[in-house]
Parts: structure tokens; C-alpha cells; sequence
């Protein structure tokens, strides 16, 4: 696809920040004419779709299903009436979402949580949230992205391929560019990638390690007895020969300084957190002989950014229980997909989030039995089993706001043009919904 | 509003006030001479009044502590309190890493109102910011760290002073800080390739810069600029045996620059946790005290000041930039282990700590801190702290003090509690010394507000900021010497009667009465504005290629640090006081 | 023919996906496909964009057929995550809160059905509000403040 350069614009809006992954690239320039975005320079195909996206499928006003079952639009009172009651009525709330929005917004979010009783949880419950367990059971070495860049001489992905997801990675943070210390960027790097998977960051990777599905704890425990200099007895592991996994562990033992970036391909595939656990060991263990960090490769835009502004509140980073009043968190009791495995949640609101899109069929079942109020920018598969839309405004673009890249690098995104006339900023939703149910509150009492 | 706190027993060392029977009158955000008939009385015959609480170190802001809560939610669950009825502070959570709301409301009731966080890298400074603005009831000024910066290490080793004042002041302004934090300078740089520096002299691999080049120039550039407070130093070789040495070299390697003319205090380096950099010997087996050596110097000398980071005998959590420390520590105890390597500027650590009255080594490092309690004369040159949480979280300073005040319970703890390193490896047996309330005053408000150069607070003068604190006790009916009595000190130090804060009423009897947002508190230097921007367009092409984000997203905007106070500075040229 | 079934991002989905376009027949064709080893392929005598049906524990939904860039992984489908992936990947967190995306194994065979587009899907399969599948399609459904029936 070749798609010519855009000359007819009257403005440039420079340095602003992106609203895809978590990369949060922040040298991208809008273009503007006549107040609209007609253009996108240095963005990622996905970021770009991001910045300039479907207009004729923008939620657009405040609706409600009528009795035929139809979305209906109504006025903003009525919709948020209708939703801080059903909140305040409720005794198993789920707040989640939050990967797409800003954390002013999702500090409001535990507002809400806190004084309805709410669970509160976001993405991480369905991506890296085994990652989170793995920290808390065996450590957490990380690093900013500019260490790799201007260090790093080993570069491992395992189970990730950020060609597809994290389009710009390799480009911006960690193979080309040049670094302080690698002067020549790609060719003072090694690149090595273990992946079931062809991948396309294998295809630019020095080195392609397939493995076997599901055999990642296999894998990463044999690299850790090699490079104790165990030997081993078989002669190939998870599909890997033992020569290759000894030829690995070599290049990781005589790093300079080495990184490895992991993905869903660890963290959601059969051991889970334990696949984890041996990573963060084998990091450790390297730091014996060199200078060894990793980073999970974190999807959305600000879903390191809630881990973080939750724990600043409560003190445990998704998943929060406040039924009791005071945040409770346990991992696979008071997680989202636990909850509606289980059928307990007799009220749910997906804050920019699509659970259509990312929880499994079994799981969005419960969603058909209770209320469901989608608070985002544009039609999706949730907003089919949505009883109330709340349309809201994209941060970064139509509303400023802070993110946490993956690194945990805050980053403050601008407002560049205005949002459409009848939605409004999460951040001012979530104020008014808060509002009301403490006046429901005070009735109460 | 106008108050009057009548009948209290004060102390406010600065102007001499030792335990009179006063009253203290306040007029909306100040202490008053005179206020009108509408003022309203607050009984507090007899209690004890002080100066709020002032902390100049402590850990309570910024990527550390998230990385902390995130990865031990054991900790989270020891602190877990639900909110209480009819009080308007909520839930409680967290230990040594308390959550945000919590380490406010744990503050407030023990009647501190300004808190340093004492470590702040400027690439995630609005991290730190956006927490202090979920942390209420405080005034919250930042140490940003610079010991390890390559801009920094740059214009040290071409001897660009003149630059590296300007990338200073220039910083302070980008990252909203208070003052220059240095810890382990090269150390950490060098831990980017899994390395430490060993000494003073020892220089980075890369840099070819030393400690003492870094410790230097950042005095010189400190003094120059005239900020309100000294460099804060964190030594080298933190926590290894032997390290006194280094800590000796350190205090006297400043001792010929001069201070600036303008400034309150009265030293030119501050160094931090001195405790931690106290050690003789070779290894942890045949370690033992360096403490007398250090307060023989401190005695004898003016240029600087100390804070202990006593040991509290608690578990609890270590976090600092000096990273290579920390994977020691991994190495030593296998405990999980949190590093954070931050780009162009420094690294970072963090891993839980368990300090046992029945291990010999923390019962060392506890008998240490309180050796500088015993034997530092002047009680201006020292200040109570933990480093909270590395030695212990904040919420056991009330503990410290029922040990400095009664030294039968200090001989009870060497006699009946504690590993017999205390007295063996150490000189605390030797010392005979009790705190009077006066002294505690000193320690933990008036020389703390003097180190900081905050000049508004840790007195009650005539138009100091109305922050004071008063706590439920009959001075003259009350006998802190008395062992029986330490438990009645910490209650009663944990749960003031009165915390006021610019005027205001934040706690009686107690209880949170009111939340306040928390004030940031941060340096601005006038007069450099046209160098600055020279600079910045020098710095920006370097910037843009080595760091990960673009300069112009770097800084802190009005955003993040509303309310603010502006501590503005003129920049004077060279302005040095004559020895 | 039985496969394991792998799920995850790819480039062209997220596009889709990210650009709010969920709704149209694009998203469908990006998403809605099981990219498959070409002897896989050869195996059940399929061409690209064939239908086939894939069934596993959880349910079963009809793709679209179509070589993959990523072979050689002959066993494994791998199909975008998104709407019609969900229906046959298992919920089982055992207990560490993230559902199984990956490694899931199921059966496929070639159809004629058709791929259905997101609001069709979403109503046959969970049926919230019982409408007439004859009325969704590529655009929102939805009533106007006002609209008169």
C-alpha cells in the first residue's frame, strides 16, 4: 500500500504522543486542516489508524436500549441517571478497562470503586497480569528503553513479536538507532528471537529459536542449567537441539549489556506466571557474569499506567476488591474473568475497553444476564451487548492526559483538536457518575 | 482564621524557648502577635508544643515506591485498616510501602507537615509529582538526583563548571526539584554494566570521572548558585564493611569550598543515612563500628550536617538509587530483588530487608545509628530519620525517640533484648546520654528545617507558617527517663492532639478533621535565564538522540504540581562568605 | 483435521481494531481468518479465503482460511484475537486470572458457511436482545433522538 504524501494542511502540531501501545512513541507530528487531523508523520500504521480512525463509527451521544432492544439516543442526564443507579443498586460491581484512557480518569475510576463497593480491574487481568504475579514472587529487574538503546550489545524477544504489535520498537528503542554506546546501531547488536512462530521480528532477528508450544518452563529452565554449567542429558528440549541452547546461553553469559523482552507468548501459554518466574531467575542469574535486564511488552497505551496510579491508591496493582471497604487482591478470586467465569458480577461497565473483542466466549456469556455499560469512543463487538453507551473522547487527541509508557516512563499527552459536540472526556464522565452516586448515597441515608 | 493555643508547654530551640509556658497565636497561614477578639481559644494546658514535624529524608514518591507496592503486596496486607467511621480519612494500606493517602494520613497524625522525598530522577519526576498530589496534608519538597547523570558527568570531566551550573539550575526547573540529590556518584552509572566504583577514587570505567570529582563539582555549582540547601550526599560503598573510610573521605573532601553568602545554613554538605556508611572491617563476619571515628569529625567540624537512618528492628523495605548495593544485598540474602535502570541518569533498586534483634548484623547497624544519637554534641549538625523506608518505615520515629529519651530503656534493650554485637562491636555502652524534649525538637524539626534551608518553619517565631504540632502530654507531669513510660511517648508521638498545618486545623485529638492537598515545594533559580536557553539548545540534539522521549515532553508542566510554592533564588554571580 | 489453536495480534487486525472499524466486512477479513501451515492447507484441499469450520471445547465459528507468513508450524492455526476467536478459546484461568489464548486444541473442517460480521456474530451467538439478523450489518444500528418507527 502506497500512500502519497499529505501536502494540503495549514498546521503542525509536533512532539505529541501516541495513544496505541505501549511504546507511547512521542515525536509524532499531527497534521491539520481546518481544525480536523488530515495527516500523521512519524506513527506506526496502527498509531496512525489510531490518530485518524472511522468517524462513521464514533459514538456520538449518550444512548440507552429501548424495549425492542435498539440503542436509543437520550440526553446525558437521563444516561447518567439511569447508570449511578444501577451502580449504587448493585452488590457485585466490575469496573474495568482503563488501557485507553488517562490516569486523571482512572484515578476517578477508583473513586467510584471505593465508595460503591466495586471490583476494579483492567487488561492486565487478561495479558500480563501472570507477569505481575511472577514479579511478586520472584523479583523485578527492568530498565527504561534508553538503556537498551544506548547499551545494549544482546537484544532477546521471546514470545512476542512487536514487528506486528509494538510496530515502532525495534526502530526507536532498541536495535536501530544508535546509542551512546553503539555507535553503528543494528550492526553493534544481536538480535535473537524464540518464538513458535515464524514471526516477523524473527524474520529481522540474527537469530530464530522455535520452540514448542507450551514448553516455555521446559525451555527457560534448561538455558538456566546451562548457563550454571549443568549438562544436559537430552539432546534437544522443547524442540530446541541442546547445541543451539548451548550456543544461546553463551552469547547471553558474554553480553556487555543484555536485554530481554517478553510477551503474551510467555505470560498466556500453559504455565503462566511460572513461565515467568524462571525468566526473571535466568535474568538474575546472568547478572553473575553480566548486566542483564527485561521488560514485559505491555499492550495498550496506559495499561501500565493504571497497574501503577492502583497501587498508588490502594497498594495492589489490578484486580481490587472494595466490597468490604478496604482493597482486597487476590489473583484468580477477585480477578475479572474469574468473577464472570463464575457468574457473580451483577453489574458491569467497561471503561475504553471492548470486552467483545478480548475476553473468551464462555466468559462474556454473563454479560447477556446483567447490565452493561460501555464508556468509549467507537462502536464495537461490547457495544452489541451494551445497555448504556456513554460516548467519550480520545486522550491525546481531543482530551490531555498522563500515560506510563511499558517502562513506566510518564509521559503527558496533549489536547489538539476539539472533541465532537455530545461526547465527553472519561475523566468528566466518571466526575459526573461519581457525583450522582453520592447524592444517591446521602438519600439514602 | 485566627487561634489562640493557649497555655501550652513550648519548645522552639530556634528562639530559645525551652519548655514555657506560653501561648502561641495564629493568624490565618502565620504565628501572630496579636489577633483579635473573634480568635479562638484551643485549650492545651500543660501539653507538649512543637514546630510540626519536619523530615528531610524519606522515601514517599516516585517509581520506587510503585515498583515496590507492585511487587510485594505481603507488605500492602500488613497495613490493611479500613476506614473507621465518621472519619473523613478512608482505608489505611501498606506497611513500609504505604499507599499514597496513607503515608499523609500517617504523617499528619504524627504531627509532621513537611516531608522531603529524597530521590526523584527527572525522566520520571511527574511520576513523583502526580503521587504527592494523591499524598495529602504535607509540603513536599524533592531531591532531584543528578550523581550519576551523564550531562553532568560530561561537564565534570571537562571541567565545565560554568555549564554545569547552568544544567542544574536549568534541571531543578525542569524536574520541579528542591535541591541536589548525589547518590553513589559513578557507582550506579557504573552498575549500567553490572559494575560498582570502590571509593571515592575509584573512577567509572566509562566516564573516567570519580566520586570525589563529582562531590566536588556539585558543592562548587551547589554554592555558586547559592541554593537553599547543600548537596545531599549518599556516599559511596553504602553498606559494606569498611566503607567508614570512604564516609570520612567524603565529609573532608568539601571542607575547603566556600559557602555562598546568602544561604541560612550552615553547612555546605548534608550527608544522608550516615548510619548505613559506618562500618570498619573487611566482611560481615569480622565487622564492627566506625561510628566514633565519624562523630569525632562531625564534633570537631562546621561544613556539615548528617541524618542517621536508624534501624527499627522491623521487616521492611529497601529502595535506592545505589543499585549495585542492592543486587548485593540479593546476592547476600536471596530475598526478591527490584532493579530499575533509568536512562542517561541513573539506577535504581529495591529489595525487602528484615532487621533482627537477634541478628548480629542489624543489631550493629541499630546500635550504630544510635551511636550518632549518643555522640554527635550539637543536636543541629543531626536528624532523626529512618531513610524510610530502608530502615524502617516512618511510623517508628515516635519508638526511636522513647530510646533517646530514657537510657533505661536503651540498657534494658543492650541487657535483655538484643544480640550482644550491640555492645561488643560498637561504643553505645559507653555513652550516658538522655534527649531532653528540647533536643528531640532539634532533631526533628528545628535542624531539619535549617539543613533544608526552609526558613518559614521548625520554629514559631514571629510570621514563621503556622505548622504545629501537640500531643497529650503534661510536660511537667511526665517523665520520659522512665522505661515505663516509652510505650505512653510512642502512643501519644503517633497520635498528636493538634496537628495545625498554615493555620489549619488537620487533626484533633487524634483524628484526620481535615484533608488538604499537599504543596510542592521546588527551587527556582533567577537570573541564569539567557544562559539556560543557550544551553538547552546545545543540549537538545544530544538529548533527542540519547534519551527515549523527546526533550520537549521532558519536563514538569503546571499540571502536575498544583498547589506549589516557588522557592525563588537570585543568582548573584560568585558570592562566597570568607573563611 | 486437528490443530492447536494459537491466538494473538497481528498487524493488520490491530489496524482495524484500533481504527474503529470493528463493524465492517474489513475487520472481517483481517480477523476472522485462521492462518494456517500451507501443507495444513493441502491436507483439507484448501485455497486461500476457503471457509472452514473450527470447533473446540468452548464452541464452534466459521473462518476464513489463509496461508501463513510465520510457517513452518505445521499442527498450529494461528487466528488475530478478536471477536470469533473468543467463541473457541477456553475461559480456564486455573486461577491465575488470564483465560487460555494459547494452545488450545480443536478440530477443522472445510464449510460453506459464511463468516459472519461483528454485529451478526455478537447476536447469534450470545443473543442479548433478540433481534433480526436481517437488520445488522456493516453499520451501527441504532435510533435517532426522536426517530419516528
Amino acid at each position: 500500500m502506497i500512500e502519497k504524501p499529505i501536502k494540503d494542511y495549514d498546521k503542525e502540531v509536533k512532539n505529541c504522543s501516541c495513544s496505541y501501545c505501549g511504546n507511547n512513541c512521542d515525536d509524532i507530528t499531527y497534521l491539520l486542516k481546518n481544525d480536523e487531523i488530515v495527516g500523521v508523520r512519524h506513527a506506526c500504521r496502527i498509531g496512525a489508524s489510531k490518530i485518524i480512525n472511522d468517524q462513521d463509527q464514533r459514538l456520538l451521544s449518550p444512548m440507552i436500549r429501548n424495549d425492542e432492544g435498539i440503542l436509543e439516543e437520550t440526553t446525558w442526564d437521563v444516561a447518567l441517571d439511569k447508570t449511578a443507579r444501577l451502580l449504587h443498586n448493585s452488590t457485585r460491581p466490575v469496573l474495568y478497562g482503563w488501557g485507553e484512557t488517562s490516569v486523571e480518569a482512572i484515578k476517578k475510576g477508583i473513586k467510584i470503586a471505593e465508595i460503591t463497593g466495586s471490583v476494579i480491574d483492567n487488561q492486565s487481568t487478561i495479558c500480563h497480569g501472570t507477569s505481575i504475579q511472577a514479579f511478586q514472587n520472584v523479583g523485578h529487574p527492568v530498565m527504561t528503553l534508553g538503556e537498551v538503546k544506548n547499551r545494549a550489545d544482546v537484544i532477546v524477544y521471546v514470545g512476542t513479536n512487536p514487528m506486528d504489535d509494538h510496530p515502532r520498537h525495534l526502530s526507536r528503542y532498541t536495535t536501530f538507532p544508535e546509542g551512546f554506546f553503539r555507535r553503528n546501531g543494528r550492526q553493534d547488536r544481536t538480535i535473537i528471537t524464540l518464538d513458535p512462530k515464524y514471526t516477523n521480528t524473527a524474520k529481522v532477528s540474527d537469530k530464530w529459536i522455535q520452540f514448542n508450544m507450551d514448553e516455555d518452563y521446559l525451555l527457560f529452565n534448561a538455558l538456566r542449567m546451562l548457563l550454571k554449567g549443568e549438562e544436559l542429558e537430552e539432546k534437544e528440549v522443547a524442540g530446541v537441539s541442546t547445541q543451539q541452547l548451548e550456543e544461546l546461553i553463551k552469547i547471553m553469559k558474554n553480553a556487555e549489556y543484555g536485554a530481554l523482552f517478553f510477551g503474551l507468548g510467555v505470560s498466556q501459554t500453559l504455565a503462566k506466571q511460572k513461565n515467568v518466574d524462571v525468566l526473571i531467575q535466568l535474568i538474575e542469574d546472568l547478572n553473575r557474569y553480566s548486566k542483564w535486564s527485561m521488560l514485559p511488552m505491555r499492550g495498550f497505551f496506559n495499561v501500565s499506567g493504571f497497574n501503577i496510579a492502583l497501587t498508588s491508591e490502594t497498594g495492589y496493582p489490578y484486580g481490587v476488591d472494595f466490597s468490604r471497604g478496604y482493597p482486597r487482591f487476590m489473583v484468580g478470586e477477585t480477578t475479572t474473568i474469574d468473577l464472570l467465569n463464575r457468574r457473580e458480577p451483577d453489574f458491569f461497565m467497561a471503561v475504553s475497553a471492548d470486552p467483545g473483542v478480548q475476553f473468551p466466549g464462555y466468559t462474556i456469556k454473563h454479560l447477556v444476564n446483567i447490565p452493561t455499560i460501555q464508556v468509549d469512543t467507537h462502536w464495537g463487538p461490547y457495544t452489541e451487548l451494551s445497555d448504556i453507551v456513554l460516548p467519550s473522547t480520545r486522550v491525546g487527541v481531543e482530551t490531555e492526559g498522563t500515560a506510563y509508557r511499558m517502562d513506566s516512563i510518564p509521559l503527558f499527552m496533549k489536547k489538539v483538536i476539539d472533541k465532537p459536540k455530545n461526547c465527553h472526556s472519561d475523566e468528566w464522565i466518571l466526575t459526573e457518575l461519581y457525583k450522582r452516586i453520592e447524592q444517591l448515597k446521602q438519600e439514602d441515608e | 482564621m485566627e487561634y489562640i493555643l493557649k497555655n501550652g508547654i513550648v519548645f522552639d530551640p530556634k528562639n530559645n524557648v525551652k519548655g514555657e509556658q506560653m501561648d502561641i497565636l495564629i493568624k490565618d497561614n502565620k504565628i501572630t502577635d496579636e489577633v483579635s477578639s473573634n480568635a479562638k481559644v484551643l485549650d492545651v494546658t500543660g501539653k507538649l508544643v512543637m514546630p510540626g514535624g519536619v523530615d528531610l529524608h524519606s522515601h514517599i514518591a516516585g517509581p520506587k515506591l510503585s515498583i515496590g507496592r507492585l511487587y510485594r503486596p505481603e507488605d500492602i496486607r500488613r497495613g490493611i485498616k479500613p476506614p473507621s467511621r465518621n472519619d473523613i480519612s478512608g482505608f489505611e494500606a501498606g506497611f513500609s510501602l504505604p499507599t499514597c493517602p496513607t503515608i499523609g494520613y500517617r504523617y499528619t497524625k504524627m504531627g509532621y507537615t513537611t516531608v522531603t522525598e529524597a530521590a526523584v530522577p527527572p525522566l520520571e519526576a511527574k511520576h513523583a509529582h502526580e503521587e504527592i498530589n494523591s499524598i495529602p496534608n504535607l509540603d513536599i519538597p524533592t531531591l532531584t538526583l543528578f550523581g550519576n547523570n551523564w550531562f553532568m558527568l560530561k561537564y565534570v570531566k571537562e571541567n565545565r563548571l560554568d555549564d554545569l551550573k547552568v544544567f542544574i539550575s536549568k534541571w531543578l526547573k525542569l524536574a520541579k526539584g528542591y535541591g541536589v540529590k548525589i547518590v553513589n556518584p559513578c557507582g550506579s552509572e557504573a552498575w549500567g554494566w553490572g559494575k560498582n566504583v570502590d571509593g571515592l577514587d575509584d573512577a567509572e570505567p566509562h566516564w573516567e570521572v570519580t566520586g570525589r570529582q563529582v562531590i566536588t563539582s556539585l558543592t562548587r555549582v551547589n554554592e555558586e548558585l547559592g541554593l537553599p540547601h547543600s548537596v545531599h550526599v549518599h556516599t559511596n560503598d553504602l553498606g559494606h564493611p569498611g566503607n567508614y573510610e570512604t564516609t570520612l573521605e567524603t565529609f573532608d573532601c568539601v571542607k575547603d569550598i566556600k559557602k555562598n553568602r546568602n544561604v541560612d545554613r550552615n553547612q555546605i554538605i548534608h550527608c544522608t543515612h550516615v548510619q548505613f556508611h559506618s562500618y570498619k572491617g573487611t566482611s560481615w563476619r569480622d565487622v564492627s563500628s566506625g561510628a566514633t571515628e565519624l562523630i569525632d569529625y562531625i564534633n570537631k567540624h562546621n561544613h556539615l550536617t548528617c541524618d542517621v537512618g536508624q534501624i527499627t528492628f522491623d521487616e521492611t523495605t529497601t529502595m535506592t538509587a545505589d543499585a549495585p548495593m542492592e543486587y548485593d544485598l540479593f546476592r547476600l540474602t536471596g530475598l526478591k530483588w527490584a532493579n530499575k535502570d533509568i536512562e542517561v541518569e541513573t539506577a535504581s533498586g529495591l529489595i525487602p530487608a528484615i532487621y533482627s534483634q537477634h541478628a548480629p548484623v542489624s543489631v550493629l547497624q541499630w546500635a550504630v545509628g544510635l551511636e550518632f544519637f549518643m555522640g554527635v554534641k550539637d543536636p543541629w549538625k543531626i536528624a532523626l530519620t529512618t531513610d524510610s523506608p530502608n530502615a524502617g518505615p516512618f511510623i517508628r520515629y515516635p519508638k526511636i525517640i522513647s530510646w533517646l529519651m530514657s537510657q533505661e530503656k536503651l540498657q534494658d534493650m543492650l541487657d535483655n533484648d538484643v544480640h550482644s554485637w550491640a555492645t561488643k562491636r560498637t561504643d553505645l555502652g559507653t555513652y550516658n546520654r538522655e534527649y531532653s524534649w528540647d533536643e528531640i525538637t532539634v532533631i526533628t524539626r528545628s535542624s531539619p528545617a535549617k539543613i533544608l534551608g526552609l526558613e518559614d518553619r521548625g520554629h514559631l517565631g514571629l510570621n514563621a507558617k503556622a505548622d504545629i504540632s501537640v500531643y497529650d502530654i503534661d510536660v511537667d507531669d511526665f517523665d520520659p527517663t522512665l522505661k515505663s513510660n516509652s510505650e505512653t511517648i510512642e502512643n501519644k508521638l503517633l497520635n498528636s492532639k493538634y496537628t495545625i498545618k498554615d493555620g489549619e486545623i488537620l487533626v484533633k485529638d487524634a483524628k484526620i478533621v481535615k484533608l488538604v492537598k499537599s504543596n510542592h515545594i521546588w527551587c527556582n533559580v533567577k537570573g541564569l535565564e539567557n544562559s539556560e536557553r543557550l544551553l538547552e539548545n546545545r543540549i537538545k540534539p544530544e538529548f533527542n538522540k540519547y534519551y527515549t522521549i523527546k526533550y520537549e515532553n521532558y519536563g514538569v508542566n503546571d499540571h502536575y504540581i498544583k498547589p506549589d510554592t516557588q522557592v525563588n533564588v537570585e543568582y548573584m554571580g560568585e558570592n562566597y562568605e570568607s573563611n | 483435521m486437528k490443530v492447536i489453536v494459537n491466538t494473538g495480534t497481528s498487524i493488520i487486525q490491530a489496524f482495524y481494531e484500533k481504527k474503529g472499524s470493528t463493524l465492517k466486512n474489513e475487520y472481517r477479513q483481517a480477523t476472522a481468518v485462521a492462518f494456517m501451515d500451507l501443507r495444513d492447507m493441502q491436507k483439507l484441499s484448501l485455497k486461500s479465503r476457503d471457509k472452514i469450520k473450527i470447533k473446540s471445547e468452548w464452541g464452534e465459528v466459521v473462518l476464513y482460511a489463509d496461508v501463513s507468513y510465520d510457517a513452518p508450524h505445521e499442527g498450529i492455526i494461528f487466528i488475530p484475537k478478536g471477536p470469533w476467536a473468543n467463541i473457541i478459546i477456553s475461559p480456564e484461568t486455573y486461577c491465575c486470572n488470564v483465560p487460555t489464548y494459547k494452545g488450545i486444541p480443536a478440530e477443522i473442517t472445510k464449510t460453506d458457511e459464511e463468516v459472519l460480521l461483528v454485529s451478526e456474530l455478537m447476536n447469534k451467538v450470545y443473543n442479548k436482545y433478540n433481534l433480526n439478523n436481517s437488520n445488522l450489518s456493516e453499520k451501527p444500528l441504532y435510533k435517532k433522538k426522536g426517530d419516528e418507527q
